[in-house]
């Protein structure tokens, strides 16, 4: 790309051709007010804010509109700027309401702070001010609509980020309108994200409406525990309380936004039914008591239990959410008394490949170059409603590139696809084989004797071939399997094919995990076969044997598998039928009190320090953000005083951040093993039983979402789109 | 010649009789001491006295919860929780209190405060009984608005052409 010199405000600068101004003062640091140009969207020109004087053109013009120019010489601070910018703010202030004081966006407000600088101390305009109706626009959202200055950006959002137009702008001059058309809720998963848009206070939080101002706000880094992306966020805190949670800007993760469920989820934290105190169940009512008693009575009967049934007979469930400190100090601590029972997948039903050890991340290329894929294709994935924003990446390669599904489920896409199959769920890696067929007829040099064994018979069609093209033609291109290609009773088959495919035509594959650290429960050895990176260790049960089975004892960290689990109903029955459950909860309410003997207090996410290892393998720690409250713990330490009183050796941790660096050290010390299969994986009938989707549903994914009042409320939180397959026999 | 002059004005006690004036002149002039407490000091409607959150006539509380006396307050003496009130969804305070011993009577968030709601009355007669009653919540605050309002609305009248 040519480079142009320019200069802005005394500044020599050196810019790219067909950049505008604003972009590049931006990246010099040289301030140019705005309320319409927003870098992740497209120009609209429309606030007239941004005006600058360019020394060769007679008027001021719009520093995010204009194209730089070599030899432009740009003031942004002289009379001709300023009196531009100052009348702009004129205007915009004659229908804007005096109403700061009750704003929710006072204190952080662009047209405040902007108003401040430009605006004039008294109003030449004594007419009446227009007075605009606030739309309902749900249960995150509130809305302020006399306060919107039309800058159209949470329109151009809806549009060009999303893909789903739900806002829009009605009416011209005096009697625009920012609304929904005809009266409707904003249902999109992504939402939210025009509260930080929006300039002014038009749309703000309706959960932490009135609650506080920017001002006494404290912010703590931290990562959402919601999907396997691992999204940044800023969490905003008072006196201890979780106020709100805004995106902290990642751009190789989840760039400048946020998903609804990780931004609203924290109201678990603050409005949810914690746990405060530990407490036994003695004759079928509760006892509040201290650590210490509860501590010693869950010992001893895991220690009788144990003991007894030689560890046969004593089961231990890890969350998805769980830290990857809390999953290796709980898989140390159980393996330390004998037993070897021990797992994170609760929705897994092919544990065909747990023999082989190994462990890598679920994405063998970085995230972002979803971004500039020529075609993807994916495989059985509600890539919407399971990882949100990885959905607006793929939107945004659709732009140039094509993306192709095989889905055996209504898919809800906000790109368009270029090429879908929809098989029975039962047959699905029946049909991506047809894949692998018609690549390894395209790429008959690149196929070894295994592959061509492998494929005999199978036969294919001109869609499969379509697909193949696409996939060899792009670029870029990659094979991306959504969350229920792991809940498939042949997921190693499909993974395996995928892998094929992907070798055969020259794309990445990526694997979608359900949770946000599932990769580094994996790491740290929350498995029944393998300890931490891979070490070995006696086979146990895994957790689908532990749930349906029925056993004596269960340790539950953070997780309900009574919802959470693919044989619920069977869980809860032998919850309810066990001995001793010991609950590891932040939450009370729901039907842990009912099943488990003893509930231990353990901090919420935000309220721990730890690590979550993302889909592509990345390692991201934070610390606390706000204590936790009354005498929960973090779970880290729960964990190190239980392996402690359990005789087991080395839980001598003194901080968590001494956890992660043991992990980092043996990551870096255990071999790269190969994952790879001596022979390949059989191709055969799956049950139709075995293949039913109950999909978890977009706000039902663990714990914290559940108890989420706002998300709960909203209509995605009741109807969930993919949980019926549109096939019928 | 100096010296003659100094003799002469020791020997006639010149500066003992300059000084007799001084005292003379005071014991003659109006008395300024104020017999507290039978007698009280005049105050300026700018008086800063403890405390007090105003409503309107109807009944309805003043304070919209835009937290700036909180903000102002130097000595962090004013703490406030808001949120969305039930009945109307209007933006209330759910707690505000000031912290006496804290405050240093500036009259910051007296001047910040953009409806009139808290204001310093004229009142700095007061005492506490039991550690915490410092303490003044809104309940307290509001009730010492409605025992003044006459007097309140009086003093910011007077002073509004200041303003
Ligand atoms: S949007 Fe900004 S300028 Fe308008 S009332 Fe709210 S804080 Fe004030
Ligand atoms: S509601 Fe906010 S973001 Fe949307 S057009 Fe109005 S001011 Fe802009
Ligand atoms: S008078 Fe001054 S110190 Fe006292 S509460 Fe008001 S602002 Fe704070
Ligand atoms: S920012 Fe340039 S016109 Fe709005």
């Amino acid at each position: 790309m040519g480079k142009v010199n320019i200069e802005i405000d005394g500044k020599q600068l050196t810019a790219d051709v067909g950049s505008m101004i604003i972009e590049v003062a931006d990246e010099a640091d040289i301030y140019i007010p705005r309320f319409c140009y927003h870098k992740k969207l497209s120009v609209a020109a429309n606030c007239r804010m941004c005006m600058v004087d360019v020394s060769s053109l007679p008027k001021a013009v719009p520093a995010c509109a204009t194209p730089v120019a070599d030899g432009m010489v740009i003031q942004t601070q002289s009379d001709r700027a300023i009196d531009a910018q100052k009348s702009v703010m004129e205007f915009l202030l004659i229908n804007h309401p005096l109403d700061c004081p009750v704003c929710d966006q006072g204190g952080e407000c662009e047209l405040q702070d902007l108003s401040v600088g430009y605006g004039e101390d008294v109003s030449r305009y004594v007419e009446g001010k227009r007075v605009v109706k606030d739309k309902n626009l749900g249960p995150l959202i509130s809305t302020d609509m006399t306060r919107c200055i039309h800058c159209t950006r949470c329109v151009r959002f809806g549009q060009e980020v999303v893909g789903i137009r739900e806002l829009g702008a009605t009416g011209r001059g005096e009697h625009i309108e920012i609304g929904t058309y005809i009266e409707s809720t904003m249902d999109s998963e992504v939402s939210a994200n025009i509260i930080d848009l929006c300039p002014v206070g038009a749309l703000t939080a309706k959960p932490s409406r009135y609650k506080a101002r920017a001002w006494e706000l404290r912010e703590s880094p931290s990562i959402a525990p919601h999907d396997c992306l691992g999204s940044n966020v800023n969490i905003h805190h008072r006196r201890g309380e979780i106020i709100r949670v805004v995106p902290r800007e990642n751009e190789s993760i989840n760039e400048v936004w946020l998903s609804d469920r990780d931004r609203f989820s924290y109201q678990a934290l603050t409005e949810g039914k914690r746990l405060l105190k530990p407490k036994i169940k003695k004759n079928g009512t509760w006892q509040e008591t201290d650590w210490q008693t509860a501590l010693n009575f869950a010992v001893a009967e895991m220690k009788r239990i144990i003991g007894v049934s030689k560890g046969e007979e004593f089961g231990t469930i890890v969350g998805n959410n769980s830290t990857l400190e809390e999953s290796f100090l709980i898989q140390k601590l159980i393996r330390g008394t004998g037993c070897n029972n021990i797992d994170f997948r609760t929705r897994r039903r092919d544990f065909s490949k747990d023999q082989y050890s190994g462990v890598r991340a679920g994405f063998n290329f970085p995230l972002q170059d979803l971004d500039t894929m020529d075609a993807t294709l994916l495989i059985a994935g509600d890539i919407r409603h399971e990882q949100p924003l990885a959905a607006l990446r793929v939107r945004k390669s659709t732009g140039f590139g094509r993306a192709m599904a095989i889905n055996p489920f209504d898919g809800e896409y906000n790109f368009r696809l270029y090429q879908e199959i929809q098989p029975e769920p039962h047959l699905l890696a029946q049909e991506f084989a047809c894949v692998l067929a018609a690549a390894a007829q395209k790429q008959p040099d690149k196929i070894n004797a295994e592959i061509k064994d492998w494929i005999e018979g199978i036969t294919f069609t001109e869609q499969h071939a379509i697909i193949v093209d696409e996939l060899i033609n792009g670029e870029q291109s990659c094979i991306l399997m959504g969350v229920y290609v792991q809940e498939h009773p042949q997921a190693e088959v499909v993974n395996w094919i995928a892998e094929q495919v992907a070798r055969l035509t020259d794309s990445k594959w990526g694997y979608m995990t359900q949770g946000c650290n599932a990769a580094g429960n994996k790491m740290a050895g929350a498995v029944p076969n393998q300890s931490e990176f891979g070490g070995r260790a006696t086979p146990g049960k895994n957790a689908k044997q532990m749930l349906t089975e029925g056993l004596k004892g269960y340790l539950i960290h953070n997780c309900e598998p009574d919802v959470e689990s693919l044989w619920a109903d069977q869980a809860l029955a032998n919850l309810q039928n066990a001995e001793c459950v010991i609950a590891l909860t932040s939450y009370e309410d729901g039907r842990v009190s009912d099943y488990s003997t003893v509930m231990l207090p353990i901090a919420g996410s935000y309220e721990t320090s730890g690590t979550y290892v993302n889909v592509e393998g990345r390692w991201q720690s934070f610390s606390a953000a706000v204590p936790a409250p009354g005498e929960s713990r973090p779970a880290w330490k729960v964990l190190r005083v239980l392996g402690n009183l359990l005789d087991t050796s080395g839980f001598d941790y003194e901080s968590s951040v001494q956890i992660r660096d043991e992990l980092k050290e043996k990551q870096e010390n255990s071999r790269d093993k190969k994952e790879s299969r001596k022979t390949p994986p059989e191709l055969h009938a799956a049950s139709e039983e075995e293949t039913k989707r109950d999909s978890l549903g977009l706000y039902m994914v663990d714990p914290m979402v559940r108890r989420a009042n706002a998300l709960q409320q909203t209509s995605k939180a009741s109807t969930h789109p993919i949980s019926i397959s549109r096939v019928t026999t | 010649m100096k010296k003659f002059k100094q003799f002469v004005n020791s020997f006639l006690l010149v500066e003992l009789l300059k000084g007799l004036m001084v005292t003379g002149r005071h014991m003659f002039s109006p008395k300024v001491t104020i017999q507290y407490p039978e007698e009280k000091t005049p105050q300026s409607p700018r008086f800063r006295g403890i405390h007090a959150l105003r409503s309107y006539p109807n009944g309805e509380e003043r304070c919209i919860a835009c937290k700036l006396c909180e903000a102002v307050c130097p000595a962090a003496a004013i703490t406030i929780d808001a949120g969305v009130r039930e009945s109307d969804g209007s933006r209330r305070t759910t707690k505000y209190e000031i912290d006496l011993f804290k405050c240093i009577f500036c009259g910051f968030c007296e001047e910040s405060c953009p409806v009139d709601s808290i204001v310093e009355t004229r009142v700095f007669e007061y005492h506490f009984e039991e550690q915490g009653a410092q303490i003044l919540t809104k309940e307290k605050l509001l009730e010492i608005g409605l025992i003044h309002e006459e007097q309140l609305a009086q003093d910011i009248e007077a002073d509004a052409k200041y303003r």
